[in-house]
């Protein structure tokens, strides 16, 4: 393939310059020896025989330029032909153009979010060496690490070079108008120096700041540092906050973000405080740096080892305690990924379709061109070159989308940080040099799939000049319809898949929760562990939900450990104080801890402790209330505020079934405890008369009154939480449905144009038909059985393949099963249907032509 | 430099190289320009520098097809020889060649 060596050569102008300097010294030797040969000395034979040859170098770059300059010459020729051409039917090219450019465009910007999200490691320093470490114990949702646990982890392992802790809060800052509360992470020693980031202004913690003894010193966001007054002079001054005066002794660079985007404090735990000493009591979570070379299997068993040792040194306390190892970007990434994965297929998907769909085009085009094709071969073009003039055109065609698709790309690429701005790592998606060399890679792909057939096709034989379209036509058709088959069958996947979403939304949508989410409003009071005991915490929050709940336009008022309808499970284990049979499951349970209006505010019947759902699964033929619970609670008497083993509690009723977990999961097994101070800063649900929203400055200007110290936040109404949290459900399922339309949009337009096409190339013969007598209906029925045909067989393999492309998306259906049949034949109808409408018009607009005149034109 | 021996008509040099490599297998080019020497009784001479600019312009038209090999002294050259293209190439040179000297000589002998 001598273009393919050429092309090769543009490339490698190295081996090139040294193969003619071979050859030229060949010469200069030959010619040397010869002159010897005559008798004249060796010198000046060399001398000789190089002034004969003339200048070498200049010999070197003529001969070079001979290669390239011709490929570049073509290559330039045939694209100012390509633009010429492509200008002359505008309305063509700025379709193609334009579905390329969205195709493209969508892939890039769906590939740059992936490319961020899920590929690349996170933005630390060697940060595919970051994982996070969990404590799994048996019949415990408890994940969390006691701090001398996750010390003696650090210090006995083999196989990380660090491993640290930490843990957010709430801080308050009143020194403002209104108490300003901000996020705030507790961190343990080497906690900077595991993810290996410095301060961009002031320095990291030292050992002797993780002590009682010193004051806690705070290192601060860039973002709260601009607030701030961005003082450049910041470091190293104290500042009174909520309870105890704390130094600022740096400032983390813009882009540090971990543990959670909205963190804007980290400050050094205390190591020794007499409340880290207990092996009972787990709060922080863990981090570590692998060592080069280690893999998650070897430094999960390396600490269990450590942990089975532990085990035999603190068997109370460590006994069930085993350790989990994952790679710290899994759970930054989360369960976005099947989300982007399916995304990314679709558009996918659909810019193979809009390829198809060009690809259809060109051949007719090509066709139409057939006659000037056949000029250019009886002038001496070679076939070769007849091709690449075709290709060219697809690739200035294919150049032009990407160039504007880019540009979409970019703006769409912006546009993720507001559409799905819960979606991990957004603020670092960009468009850089990667993405644009994907952009280049697609657009050549592109090229060839759209250029190569329509080409190939369309440079085949020679042709007499005299050619009329009507030779050797089937065969391109069989091809036009084989492309048009295509773009129907995957179009019926995509939309089958679209389909099944938009049914479960449907689904989830008519779900019935169990209890009333209108006019409820949530909000954060803001509070801390450590500077009040429990019952001051159960004091102040009682205060607020009494005082609160007196409001004119209130119901009622209650807190909860977890908001209702959103996805948030803690599974725990109970044992029943009465005994059970042994054969009985074991009882694990949703723990919910609320305050006692918590049913009348959601309006769940009854008042109690146990659900429909616990009675029936754990409990059945007994007589359930005024039996006791215990267990269950561990993780809130270790959060540190019931020390002690609390008496099992006594089961006063049972509620009916809310589904509390989320819309999308049956109602669990769930114990509620009745306690007002589950957290320091707890749910408040607030059940207004009207709007919740026009009541929300009403409550906080109250709760201002009554906790002048602390900051009222995250303030909404409980309906758009629960909207919110499937947020990613729905962006994802518009997405898809919005391709898959689009892609239904481009099969009827390419069933149109290839019938249009074909019934114009039959005009005559429609014609004649007509002119002697046939019906239009059964003209009409002629025109559009290969159509019929070809649809109906394309949609069925679409089926198919829609079988297979709908099992990936089980997970994320609701309601409704992959192989739905309803869903999947509605889609092959809605395809079928279209197809057929785009194939009448045409068929239908043929039997309008005057015979006579049709029959002349030729 | 004799100015005795005739520079090659630009135009020629291809007609030349085409007929060397028709009637010689496969040829470096030192040895096509000591064969166009030879044979022409040393009236012609190839002008060593504009050879390898048409050698790789032969090449790129699919006249001529090169390969690396070696020589008897065991030098690595580049050995040219002519493909179908090129035979058919020459055919056509040489009836062009026939018409232009012919036109040419009819041009002398009209008086």
């Amino acid at each position: 393939m001598p273009w393919l060596r050429r092309l090769l050569n543009t490339f490698r102008p190295g081996r090139v310059q040294r193969d003619i300097d071979r050859e030229i010294s060949f010469h200069l030797a030959e010619r040397a020896d010869q002159l010897r040969s005559e008798g004249i000395g060796p010198e000046e034979a060399n001398r000789r025989a190089r002034l004969q040859f003339g200048n070498p170098v200049v010999q070197r770059e003529r001969t070079w330029d001979v290669d390239i300059a011709r490929a570049v010459d073509a290559t330039m020729r045939n694209t100012r032909y390509a633009f010429r051409t492509l200008t002359r039917t505008p309305g063509f090219t700025v379709t193609v153009v334009l579905t390329l450019a969205l195709g493209i465009g969508a892939n890039t910007a769906v590939f740059s979010a992936i490319d961020t999200v899920l590929l690349r490691p996170l933005s630390f320093p060697d940060g595919d060496r970051l994982v996070e470490l969990t404590q799994v114990r048996e019949g415990s949702g408890e994940t969390r690490i006691a701090p001398v646990r996750l010390q003696d982890w650090n210090r006995l392992n083999v196989t990380f070079d660090g491993i640290a802790g930490h843990y957010v809060d709430d801080i308050v800052d009143t020194r403002g108008e209104l108490p300003e509360r901000f996020r705030r992470a507790f961190v343990t020693r080497g906690f900077f120096d595991v993810l290996k980031v410095t301060p961009a202004i002031g320095r990291g913690f030292v050992a002797s700041e993780h002590t009682v003894a010193q004051p806690i010193a705070n290192i601060i966001s860039d973002r709260r540092w601009r607030r701030l007054g961005a003082d450049p002079l910041i470091v190293g001054r104290a500042v009174k906050m909520q309870y105890a005066s704390i130094i600022t002794i740096g400032v983390m660079p813009a882009d540090f973000q971990f543990p959670a985007s909205d963190v804007d404090m980290w400050s050094a735990d205390d190591a020794d405080a007499p409340w880290a000493q207990s092996r009972a009591l787990t709060w922080l979570t863990g981090i570590g740096r692998l060592r080069q070379g280690v893999t998650l299997a070897q430094a999960e068993t390396d600490l269990n080892r450590v942990q089975t040792y532990l085990a035999s040194q603190y068997p109370d306390t460590d006994r069930d305690v085993r350790v989990r190892v994952t790679p710290l970007k899994d759970t930054v990434v989360g369960d976005s990924r099947a989300s982007l994965w399916l995304l990314f297929g679709s558009v996918s998907v659909l810019l193979l379709i809009a390829c198809t769909n060009i690809a259809a085009l060109l051949l007719s085009r090509a066709a139409n061109r057939e006659q000037e094709i056949s000029v250019r071969y009886s002038l001496g073009g070679s076939r070769r070159a007849v091709v690449a003039q075709l290709l060219t055109e697809a690739a200035v065609l294919a150049t032009s989308g990407a160039l504007v698709g880019f540009l979409l790309a970019v703006i769409a690429s912006r546009a993720f940080r507001s559409l799905a701005p819960e979606l991990p790592r957004v603020n670092e998606i960009t468009v850089d040099g990667r993405i644009l060399l994907y952009t280049i890679a697609s657009t050549v792909i592109v090229a060839l799939l759209c250029g190569l057939v329509p080409a190939l096709r369309g440079a085949r034989g020679v042709r007499p000049l005299r050619s009329s379209a009507h030779t050797s036509l089937s065969q391109r058709h069989l091809i036009q319809w084989l492309l048009v088959g295509v773009q129907v069958a995957l179009s019926v996947t995509l939309l089958a898949g679209a389909g099944l979403l938009l049914r479960s939304v449907e689904a989830l949508s008519r779900v019935d929760f169990g209890f009333d989410s209108s006019h409820v409003l949530t909000l954060h009071v803001s509070g801390t562990y450590g500077w009040e005991t429990t019952d001051m915490h159960v004091q102040r929050i009682n205060r607020v939900i009494d005082e609160v709940g007196a409001l004119p336009g209130v119901e009622s008022v209650a807190v909860t450990s977890t908001l209702p309808g959103v996805r948030d499970e803690q599974q725990l284990e109970f044992t029943l104080a009465e005994g059970r049979s042994d054969s009985a499951p074991r009882t694990f349970a949703e723990t919910r801890v609320v305050s006692p209006a918590y049913f009348q505010t959601l309006r769940i019947p009854l008042l109690t402790l146990v659900n429909r759902r616990f009675a029936d699964l754990y409990l059945p033929d007994r007589e359930v209330i005024g039996l006791h619970l215990s267990g269950g609670l561990d993780g809130l008497v270790k959060n540190g505020h019931l020390f002690g083993n609390p008496p099992p509690s006594r089961i006063v009723g049972i509620v009916g079934d809310a589904r509390e977990t989320g819309a999308d999961r049956a109602p669990a097994p769930t114990v509620y405890t009745c306690f007002s101070a589950p957290t320091p800063a707890p749910w408040h649900l607030v059940r207004t008369n009207g709007d919740p929203l026009a009541m929300a400055e009403t409550v906080r200007r109250k709760i201002h009154e009554l906790e002048p110290q602390r900051s009222v936040y995250d303030v909404a109404p409980l309906e758009g939480r629960m909207g919110d949290a499937y947020a990613q459900n729905r962006v994802r399922t518009w997405l898809l449905t919005l391709f898959a339309l689009t892609a239904l949009a481009l099969v009827c337009a390419g069933v149109y144009g290839t019938l249009s096409y074909a019934v114009g190339l039959r005009r005559r013969e429609v014609a004649l038909r007509l002119a002697l007598g046939a019906l239009r209906r059964s003209v009409v029925h002629q025109l559009t059985t290969t159509s019929i045909r070809i649809v109906g067989t394309a949609s069925a393999i679409g089926l198919v393949l829609a079988l297979v492309f709908t099992q990936s998306l089980s997970t994320m259906l609701y309601g409704v099963t992959p192989t739905d049949p309803a869903t999947l034949g509605g889609v092959m109808l809605l395809v079928v249907a279209v197809a057929l409408i785009a194939a009448f018009i045409p068929a239908a607009r043929a039997t309008f032509v005057q015979p006579m005149r049709a029959l002349r034109e030729e | 430099m004799s100015t005795s021996r005739n520079d090659i008509l630009q135009g020629t040099l291809t007609l030349l190289v085409l007929k060397t490599l028709a009637s010689n297998k496969r040829m470096h080019g030192y040895a096509i320009t000591t064969h166009v020497q030879r044979v022409s009784a040393d009236l012609l001479r190839v002008e060593e520098g504009s050879l390898y600019p048409a050698l790789h312009r032969m090449e790129q038209q699919g006249w001529l097809r090169s390969e690396w090999g070696l020589t008897e002294k065991n030098r690595e050259a580049r050995f040219y020889s002519l493909t179908g293209l090129g035979r058919k190439q020459l055919a056509l040179e040489e009836e062009s060649w026939a018409r232009f000297t012919e036109g040419v000589g009819r041009v002398l002998r009209y008086v």
